[in-house]
């Protein structure tokens, strides 16, 4: 479904990905782990096209879309639910779930609204609030039922549990889960090995801008054997 | 009391007018965070295109739209040609293009058409009795379309799938391009609609004024106040201000020399400035 070969970006004189390839199948969820700074959310930002000074062959079904602008990789199917900043926060609920959906024919936005309602139940209680005034959690929720909206066929997730009480990161693993039984591939950031865990059936590990690895959740019985794996000395 | 009557009205017809473009400008700078110090030129074109259009076949619903579309094409050229171009590069550049094209599309007015100003007759020459004065008819009208054009506005903005997109590139652009929202396309609507408001709104002044190569002077600098005192980028906030705007130059008129009016103006917009700048949320973008 999704291919990345070669995939090099820069901040200014910063080599941040150094060559990172992977693939995520149709229907999978894949995860990208590794410590703060290593260069997952540049990885997941490029393959978006957010970033300008990138290079590397980026396919979604076989299409290329290494030169294709931020708004047609999202027309061919590429979502992107980013960490930081992830709604409108003058607009909104209602407003924000229906601009993921605006590409879609009219009768699939009133499908999209209710499915968004359906998964998080609290967004349609506050569908008449401003965005920016719903807490940490709920906006994470926001941003991920309107990446959903967007109905694209992968759909790259910047660290959805990041803040988050433990209910709300079990409501958003379900979420995903859900997803790709439904057949969306997912490619996910992520420091919560729970999520990770009940998400991913594979996880690669990135250090200082290369990938340096490949896995499974199987492979580690505990959480902590992860953690360590993937975050050596700063292990908990 | 008839004194009273006779100026809130004008207000009304100078503050609509003059709420159209700034609430184009106001936009423009939501969109694309840039000042087009062109606007008032795209008002004196707007302006001669229907004395131009008159001239050829006698029919303002014509030179109306005439203006509009012309103006409006001019501003999607000016963006595509000049300003897209250089945002990529600094937006001081942009600013200092705008200005440049206002001082070249001023002098080029002068050139072809001279200096003199060109008086046109207005569409309506009736009048009507409101209370105690008779008023123009045309006058009217001018409040009429600008405050329906201002309302069709605010709700283009809150329920049209474009205005949605405007509204979302306005808070946050490579958030809204993540979300298949063709971010070129709403630059060049914007571009498009503002030129065209500044066009539309020199046509309904001129047979009210005159046409001369000068007369977005005043309108750029009316309308920058009223941007920046509705809030940079706050399309409803332009056209509250710029109807205020049009009613204290007025009214106050009755009671002040012009220059002290203007002066209490500023007066006004200093106030407003430091009453914003201690809430917390500056720019509200609708």
């Amino acid at each position: 479904m999704l291919e990345v070969q070669d995939l090099h970006a820069f901040y200014g004189k910063s080599h941040v990905v150094q060559g990172v390839s992977l693939e995520v199948g149709p229907g999978e969820a894949v995860g990208l782990m590794g410590r703060n700074g290593v260069g997952k959310t540049t990885t997941l930002k490029s393959i978006a096209g957010l970033l300008t000074r990138t290079h590397g062959r980026i396919t979604l079904g076989g299409a290329e879309l290494s030169k294709l602008s931020t708004h047609d990789r999202a027309r061919r199917g590429l979502g992107f639910v980013p960490e930081a900043q992830a709604v409108f926060s003058e607009m909104t609920v209602e407003e924000n779930i229906r601009i993921g959906a605006l590409i879609q024919p009219r009768a699939e936005q009133a499908r999209c609204l209710e499915a968004a309602y359906e998964l998080f139940p609290i967004l349609s209680e506050r569908r008449r609030q401003l965005a920016g005034t719903l807490s940490g959690g709920q906006q994470k929720m926001l941003g991920l039922a309107r990446g959903l909206c967007l109905r694209p066929k992968v759909l790259l997730v910047d660290e959805p549990s990041e803040g988050l009480m433990p209910v709300n990161v079990e409501l958003i693993a379900q979420a995903l889960k859900k997803a790709t039984q439904d057949g969306l591939s997912i490619l996910v950031v992520d420091a919560s090995f729970d999520l990770v865990q009940t998400v991913c059936a594979r996880m690669y590990a990135m250090d200082r801008g290369v990938l340096v690895g490949m896995y499974r959740p199987a492979e580690f019985s505990r959480p902590e054997q992860l953690a360590a794996t993937f975050l050596g000395d700063r292990a908990g | 009391m008839n004194q009273v009557v006779l100026q809130a009205l004008n207000g009304l017809v100078v503050g609509s007018s003059l709420a159209l473009v700034a609430s184009g400008l106001a936009l423009l700078f939501g969109v694309l965070d840039i000042i087009n110090f062109a606007q008032g030129e795209f008002f004196m074109m707007g302006a001669y295109v229907l004395w131009l259009v008159l001239g050829a076949t006698h029919n303002y619903a014509l030179g109306f739209v005439a203006a509009t579309v012309v103006v409006g094409i001019g501003g999607g050229l000016m963006l595509q040609l000049l300003t897209q171009p250089l945002l990529e590069k600094a937006h001081v550049l942009v600013l200092l293009a705008t200005l440049g094209v206002s001082l070249i599309v001023q002098q080029l007015a002068q050139n072809v058409f001279g200096g003199d100003a060109k008086l046109l007759p207005t569409p309506i020459e009736e009048s009507v009795d409101i209370g105690p004065i008779t008023y123009p008819v045309y006058d009217l009208v001018i409040v009429a379309v600008g405050l329906g054009l201002l309302a069709a506005g605010f709700f283009w903005l809150r329920y049209a799938k474009y205005g949605v997109w405007v509204r979302a590139v306005a808070q946050n652009r490579p958030m809204a391009a993540i979300l298949g929202v063709p971010v070129p396309r709403v630059y060049f609507l914007a571009f498009v609609i503002s030129s065209a408001l500044a066009g539309l709104a020199g046509a309904l002044l001129a047979p009210v004024t005159s046409v001369f190569p000068n007369i977005g002077g005043p309108v750029i600098l009316n309308s920058l106040i009223v941007v920046v005192a509705g809030g940079l980028g706050n399309f409803r906030g332009a056209a509250w201000i710029a109807l205020l705007f049009g009613e204290v130059q007025s009214l106050g008129s009755i009671v002040m020399p012009p220059v002290v009016v203007q002066l209490v103006l500023f007066g006004l917009v200093i106030v407003l400035l430091a009453l914003r700048s201690r809430r917390k949320t500056v720019l509200v973008r609708l």
